[in-house]
């Protein structure tokens, strides 16, 4: 039996490559513009928002202030030692940060991009050794593992280097959801295209924001990624996350064999689908399928508006995540196709052959990898 | 009751409930009756119920060194022809072998907090898991059959469960299937030796049961196809548990489940499986026959075992073959009347083999991978779990005085006067074995980083901590033995045993050294080791076999049958029905909706046969 | 009280079927379940007056009624059929509250359902053979009638066939026990070993024998089981619980109070052969249920093998057998009850039993989790994991009868170990596996994204989890059930036949 490929998960009908990339090229949304598509995606991405507000103070925080610990046992607490906080901690009455190590962990691993690059270069080599002769001289530990396993620390500061930056990276991306929310309740946005020309000017406005990351050990300061590695928020970091959790992923263990001999994950890992925009959301929520974590996030920050909307449709509120997840598969569509269209080669409304011909290049590698994705969510 | 044991001790009922209870304790979480919270609570309960069976039982154990064992019982149930009670033998190896237990399911749990930390299903992993280590401490402790029997089942329900923990998955659904039907073969088995002796010996407590097989072996009072089948129905019930050939297979595929169940089934589990053959071992006296079996087996299990496994691509796989044929050892030193050696052997297996569970478990989560092919280069970056796959490896080998060193010398020792033909059998396990260590180590751990190693972080401390906790435990494991059985040391095995164990060792790991790594998916070129390659890695072709026999045979079975249902019996019926005087026609009418007419009918004929019968009567 | 026993449930029939139509059907029903709670209210408390150390039948009633032909009004209650009873009433009251569909004649419908309940009350208290056969067919005609209309597709056919069957078994019962007065020329018809004292070898034996053939349709026994499959598959969900979990038990009770109990001289000579029977019924009935692509039919078809258990604790008749053959009956009541349940809750849901066509219904949002582990509990329950009902009734069975019928009692334990196979295929298909409610040979709509089965509402699972709690119930406090019992399997045991 094997595992059922997207092209077998129906819902709507699935556009051609053709197909996607006339719309592409058209300007025009992947999303059908209608009424019950904005409100999905506009309220979906405004709990995602909130989500990732409080997944990007704890990347952050940890990357800061968890630097090298060998026992994070407080990590997720942000520094709030309360006993209210401690009780909800406890209680697992709080928002699933482990979803946002696993993101993380997935770009590190999938490792694209420019980020991923500097990580291998030889001033961030430099770096390390800087914090690491500093850390080595404290902790005992450490200066005993250093030397036996050199690639130990260096490993654990690329860890917290892509979970700063992915911690940069979702304080932008939060920031724009709310504020879509907000343009959305005061009118200023009302269709699925507005929605996606909203996230675009955003995403170019942010393009060249700077991923810097220094780390304070003992009063002192030390640049992990220093300002002069030119590191910037689009190419280096969205894009990279996009690859990784978008595209990519990592296989779910609740629905792909890890089994050697079964083969049913490729070696190669730029083949991968197992991405957001690929997933099967029917089994959210189910064991063994990680996202489940960040539709609970979601499903706890849902506006008012939305919840009222899934309550008329399906089980209402008992199959609410599943449905979250299937409106957030929708968004992540609205994003990508922002993306894709701030980042086309030249304006769509070229006459020039040549750069049409780019765009068209650059349209059709979308598509490519986009007409295998569940684009049925599209409809 | 014993009024004059301590508390600890007539309270000892709750030691198996302590896992049970967990079940009770996730269910809020596990059903989704709490919606808006995470499952975590349910994991810290669970935790808190094992740390309570952790110190429960070492105030037993501290008091049964101390005073030495007692046997307690408590009625279960009783009718004018049975008495079946719940009885605990905490006896020191018992309670050791329930403080390795408890032990490891407690490391067991706080790792798969790490490893299961996207987990949305977590309070239903611990409330199963819960359920695991219930049902293997009763296993432990019982002091009679039918307990052992009882909790021995639930154990299969337990992996059955585990096993399809992620019921999502295609494979986890035929894996789960088979895990729970092999060892539903062997539990059939056994339920029949249980029965049989329930019935002619009268009790089915072990000491009972021991004192009835030595007067039956004196007068002869049972047959002694009787006694071969009742032994042999004994040994089938451990078999499933400890994987053994041919009841290996479910192993291999049980290795879909989440790796911290792979922990404990390889440890524990099987730990509990051979435990149960330990306690059943006096009655084997009623058959020779069995005994030979067992010896055949544990053989064929050993070598056969570590042959697989060192054709294996799959990380978790190449070391669960290894539990078979490790087991398989522990079945020859029970076959040959060496139950110390055995114990030791299933304690210092135990240990180690769930360190390098661990550090496997630690592999997949980095790099998202099990084949070995595709790893390479996590030396350098992960010290927890390479240290750990280390010193797991030397524990399981004997090529350092860790735990399997001291027990393949006892062991090589105790063959040697009887049995020189089986030392050789020791001797090439565990070369095979280290020859298998040394091969994944090199590929995984050595070796330069592959694309799916670029990156590999150390794993969490929840992770890292119990793995660096357990391999101290294995590192000390001489020393714990030394305490337990003050036998094995150095004093009592012999040089030539050392030196054997250590030579096969390295003969293994210097093989392994040297081989050619494998590439993804490469075959050798050369077409019989091709073969034999493939024969192995596909474990003798052992599913297929049983596809084409057992399974078909079923089926077939069940075709038939169902053949002969439908096409004859009903045709049959159908045939004299339509023939018959009683028309469908006119039993028809009640669907046409004249029901209240029917009942009328009903009344009627009630009436008229009654009258009938008065007449009848009366004439 | 053994009489309210059966006014209680006769009543309230009277009582529906007086009720105005235009009442609406949920008032119906909740009459129905008010009858039917005072009916269970009072089997339980039936315990109070019963005297569990005596074996034979107690709180006997008796008024003469047409003495003339030995049909008296004699009730009474022994360790054999108080559990019945309680089962009785308990599986009535969990059809009543089970029944979804009642737009159809719900007058009709519920006070048939009392009217059974009542009549197998009084089979089962009967202390007259007559009585008994009077009530025996009493529950005949409205069961029919149940099926033939709000059955499935094919009811008449499954319910004439049904009818025919049940007829026969009636008549040969019948038969065997007027058999019995014209040869004995007692005008008694008390259930007394006395009966069949005097007679010769070859009359008892002939009599026992349609005995055997009348309540082996009734079991069933193969190959008088084909009747069985069919019913439950045409049937409603609450009638298949009613009918396997209650009617079936009406044949065991027969053949252990009848056959046994009046037959002890000849019992010995026919065991060999019923032990025979039994193993062959035992694992005709699991190799059948392994082909079965519908759900019910293979749950149907594992009550012809699950019978087949106590036929052979009958033929050892041991103390451990009989009592190994009451629990079963109370657990196969129960677990049956239970599967037919789960099974007719799927079937509600997804509109298919068809198991090529469903899957992963464990899918926790989506799927019918709660329903998906009650048929994991029920399924483990049926296949004899201890810990649950069916464990302990088919170890007391085996232990039982493994020293006088050693090869059948080993078969019928592979036929355990066949139910495994089974069920373990209907859970891992149905409920394993990713969310999907359509034909597998069709893939891409195998896979729709779009599946969406109602919910099962948390009342809708009451009885369900009431089941599945006394079946854990049953398996880990079985001395609840025994201390019922024991007396009166022990002396039934202690009679000639028995082997106690």
């Amino acid at each position: 039996m094997p595992v059922i490929p997207a092209e077998q998960v129906h819902a709507g009908p699935y556009p051609t490559q053709e197909e996607l990339v006339q719309t592409l090229l058209a300007g025009q949304t992947l999303l059908d513009d209608t009424p019950d598509h904005v409100i999905q995606v506009v309220d979906v991405l405004k709990s995602y928002g909130e989500v990732l507000d409080a997944y990007s103070i704890n990347l952050i925080y940890q990357a800061e202030e968890q630097f090298l610990n060998p026992f994070p046992v407080l990590k997720y607490l942000d520094g709030d030692l309360s006993p209210a906080k401690l009780w909800r901690h406890f209680w697992h009455d709080r928002i699933n940060f482990e979803y946002a190590e696993y993101c993380m962990k997935a770009m590190l691993w999938h490792g694209t991009g420019g980020l991923d690059e500097y990580l291998d270069s030889p001033e961030f080599a430099s770096n390390c050794e800087a914090i690491i002769a500093c850390k080595r001289r404290r902790d005992p530990l450490q200066g005993l593992l250093h030397p036996l396993f050199p690639q130990f620390l260096p490993e654990l500061i690329r860890t917290a280097a892509t979970t700063h930056a992915l911690g940069q990276f979702w304080r932008i991306m939060s920031d724009l959801f709310i504020d879509l929310a907000e343009a959305e309740a005061k009118g200023e946005v009302s269709s699925i295209a507005g929605v996606v020309d909203f996230i675009r000017d955003r995403l170019v406005a942010a393009a060249g924001n700077p991923i810097t990351y220094k780390v304070r050990i003992a009063g002192q300061d030390f640049w992990v990624l220093p300002p002069e590695a030119g590191l910037t928020f689009l190419v280096d970091v969205a894009v990279p996350y996009v690859e990784a959790v978008f595209l990519r992923g990592t296989p779910f263990l609740g629905t792909v064999s890890f089994n050697a001999q079964a083969k049913q994950i490729s070696a190669d890992q730029s083949s991968f689908k197992y991405g957001a925009l690929y997933a099967d959301p029917l089994p959210s929520m189910g064991a063994g399928i990680p996202p489940s974590l960040c539709m609970q996030d979601m499903y706890r920050h849902l506006p008012e508006r939305l919840h009222n909307w899934y309550h008329n449709c399906t089980r209402g509120e008992g199959d609410v995540r599943v449905k979250i997840c299937q409106s957030f598969q929708k968004s992540m569509f609205c994003v990508t196709n922002a993306a894709i269209k701030g980042t086309f080669p030249h304006p769509l409304d070229s006459t020039d052959p040549a750069e049409q011909e780019a765009n068209a290049a650059y349209a059709n590698a979308w598509a490519s990898r986009l007409v295998v994705a569940r684009t049925n969510a599209l409809g | 009751m014993n009024a004059h044991l301590p508390l600890s001790i007539q309270l000892s009922w709750l030691i198996p409930l302590y896992g049970f209870s967990g079940v009770l304790l996730s269910l809020p979480w596990a059903t989704g009756w709490v919606k808006r919270n995470g499952p975590r609570p349910a994991a810290y309960l669970n935790l808190l119920m094992t740390v309570l069976g952790v110190a429960h039982g070492s105030l037993i154990l501290a008091w049964v060194q101390q005073n030495g064992g007692v046997v307690i019982e408590w009625p279960w149930f009783e009718t004018s022809g049975l008495d079946l009670r719940i009885g605990f033998d905490l006896s020191l190896t018992n309670l050791a072998a329930l403080e390795f237990v408890t032990i490891m399911s407690l490391l067991g749990q706080v790792f798969a907090l790490g490893y299961l930390d996207k987990e949305w299903s977590l309070a239903r992993f611990y409330a199963l898991l819960g359920f695991f280590e219930g049902a293997m401490a009763g296993v432990v402790l019982s002091s009679n059959l039918f307990l052992s029997y009882f909790v021995l089942e639930m154990l299969t329900l337990s992996t059955y469960l585990l096993v399809g923990f992620w019921y999502a998955q295609p494979l986890v659904v035929t894996a789960a299937r088979d895990a729970f039907l092999t060892k539903r073969v062997g539990d059939v088995l056994l339920l029949m030796s249980v029965v049989a002796l329930a019935a002619w010996a009268g009790s089915l407590d072990f000491e009972d049961l021991y004192a009835w097989a030595a007067q039956v072996k004196a007068d002869g009072s049972i047959s002694p196809l009787l006694g071969t089948l009742i032994g042999l129905g004994l040994i089938a019930g451990p078999m499933g548990k400890c994987a053994q050939f041919p009841m290996h297979l479910w192993l291999d595929e049980a290795m879909e489940g989440p790796n911290p169940a792979s922990i404990l089934r390889n440890s524990a589990v099987v730990t509990c499986g051979a435990l149960v053959l330990l306690k059943v071992m006096p009655l084997l006296q009623l058959s020779p026959v069995a005994i030979d079996v067992l010896l055949i087996i544990g053989t064929i299990s050993a070598i056969g075992g570590a042959l697989v496994a060192i054709a294996q691509v799959d990380i978790k796989r190449a070391f669960s073959y290894g539990t078979t044929s490790y087991l398989g050892l522990v079945f020859v030193a029970i076959a040959v009347q060496q139950p110390i050696v055995a114990v030791l052997l299933l304690f210092a297996h135990g240990l180690a083999k769930a360190l390098i569970f661990m550090s496997v478990g630690s592999v997949i989560a980095t790099t998202n991978c099990q084949d070995i092919t595709e790893l390479g280069g996590l030396g350098p970056r992960m010290p927890a779990t390479t240290g750990s796959y280390l010193i797991a490896g030397a524990g399981l080998t004997g090529v350092l005085p860790l735990g399997c060193f001291w027990c393949f010398g006892l062991l090589v020792d105790g063959l040697w006067a009887n049995y020189p033909w089986l030392v050789p059998v020791v001797l090439l396990t565990n070369a095979l074995t280290a020859f298998n260590l040394v091969r994944v180590f090199r590929q995984v751990f050595l070796d330069k980083p592959h694309p799916k190693t670029k990156r590999t972080p150390e794993v969490n401390w929840l992770m890292a901590l119990p793995m660096v906790s357990l391999a101290v435990v294995v590192l000390l494991v001489p020393l714990i033995f030394h305490r337990i059985y003050p036998i094995a040391g150095v004093e009592v095995v012999s040089l030539f045993s050392m030196v054997a164990v250590v030579v096969s060792s390295l003969v293994g790991v210097v093989i392994a050294s040297g081989i050619a790594l494998d590439k993804f998916g490469s075959r050798s070129v050369f077409k019989p080791l091709r073969t034999l390659q493939d024969l192995l890695a596909y474990d003798f072709y052992t599913e297929r076999f049983y596809r084409s026999t057992v399974v078909a045979f079923v089926a077939f079975l069940a075709r038939i049958t169902d053949a002969f249902d439908r096409l004859l019996l009903n045709r049959f019926v159908n045939r004299v029905g339509t023939s018959s005087m009683v028309s469908a026609e006119g039993l028809r009418l009640a669907v046409s909706g004249q029901t209240q007419s029917y009942v009328l009918t009903v009344l009627l004929a009630i009436v008229l046969l009654l009258s009938a019968l008065v007449w009848w009567r009366a004439a | 009280m053994l009489t309210a026993l059966l006014l209680i449930p006769f009543i309230g029939g009277l009582a529906l079927l007086l009720l105005p139509s235009s009442v609406a059907p949920v008032r119906m029903r909740s009459v129905a379940i008010v009858f039917l709670s005072l009916q269970l209210l009072l089997s339980v408390a039936l315990l109070i007056p019963f005297d569990p150390s005596v074996g034979t039948p107690q709180l006997v009633e008796f008024t003469p009624w047409v003495s003339r032909i030995g049909l008296d009004y004699r009730l009474a209650v022994d360790g054999l059929s108080l559990p019945l009873i309680l089962i009785n009433a308990a599986l009535t009251l969990v059809s009543a509250v089970c029944t979804r569909d009642i737009s159809q004649r719900p007058r009709i419908y519920f006070s048939m359902l009392l009217l059974i309940s009542g009549a197998v009350n009084g089979a089962f208290l009967a202390d007259n053979l007559l009585l008994f056969v009077i009530f025996y067919e009493l529950e005949l005609i409205p069961l029919w009638l149940l099926i033939a209309v709000w059955g499935g597709a094919n009811r008449g056919y499954a319910s004439t066939k049904f009818l025919i069957f049940t007829a026969v078994s009636g008549f040969l019962i019948l038969a065997a026990f007027f058999g019995l007065a014209l040869v004995s020329g007692s005008v008694n018809f008390n259930i007394t070993p006395a009966l069949t004292e005097n007679l010769p070898v070859a009359t008892q034996l002939v009599l026992l024998v349609t005995l055997l053939i009348g309540f082996g349709i009734k079991i069933p026994l193969v190959p008088f089981h084909v009747w069985l499959p069919d019913a439950h598959t045409q049937a409603s969900t609450p009638v298949s619980v009613m009918l396997a979990g209650v009617l079936l038990k009406l044949g065991t009770y027969g053949l252990l109070r009848f056959g046994l109990g009046l037959f002890q001289e000849v019992w010995p000579l026919v065991a060999p052969w019923l032990a025979i029977w039994a193993a062959i019924s035992v694992l005709y009935g699991s190799l059948a249920a392994i082909a079965q692509s519908d759900m019910k039919r293979m749950v149907a078809f594992s009550s012809v093998g699950h019978m087949g258990y106590v036929l052979l604790a009958a033929a050892a008749a041991t103390p451990t057998a009989l009592l190994g053959a009451v629990f079963q009956m109370v657990s196969h009541g129960v677990i049956s009850a239970l599967l037919f349940l789960l099974v007719g809750t799927v079937y509600r849901k997804t509109g298919t039993r068809d198991l090529s066509v469903i899957r992963g219904l464990l899918n926790p949002e989506r799927g019918l989790p709660l329903t998906g582990t009650l048929m994991i509990l029920g399924v483990m329950a049926s296949a004899g994991l201890p810990g649950m009902a069916g464990f302990i009734s088919e170890f007391l069975v085996f232990q039982g009868s493994i020293q006088a019928f050693p090869l059948a009692t080993l078969l019928s334990m592979v036929g355990s170990g066949l139910t495994a196979v089974y069920f373990l295929l209907l859970v891992n298909r149905a409920f394993f596996g990713r969310l999907a409610v359509t034909p597998v040979e069709d893939p891409v709509a195998h896979g729709r994204l779009d599946v969406q089965l109602a919910a099962v509402a948390p009342r809708e699972t009451i009885p369900a989890v009431a089941l599945a709690l006394s079946v854990v119930g049953i398996g880990l406090i079985p001395s609840a059930l025994s201390r019922i019992s024991d007396s009166a399997t022990q002396l039934m045991a202690q009679m000639p036949g028995g082997m106690g």
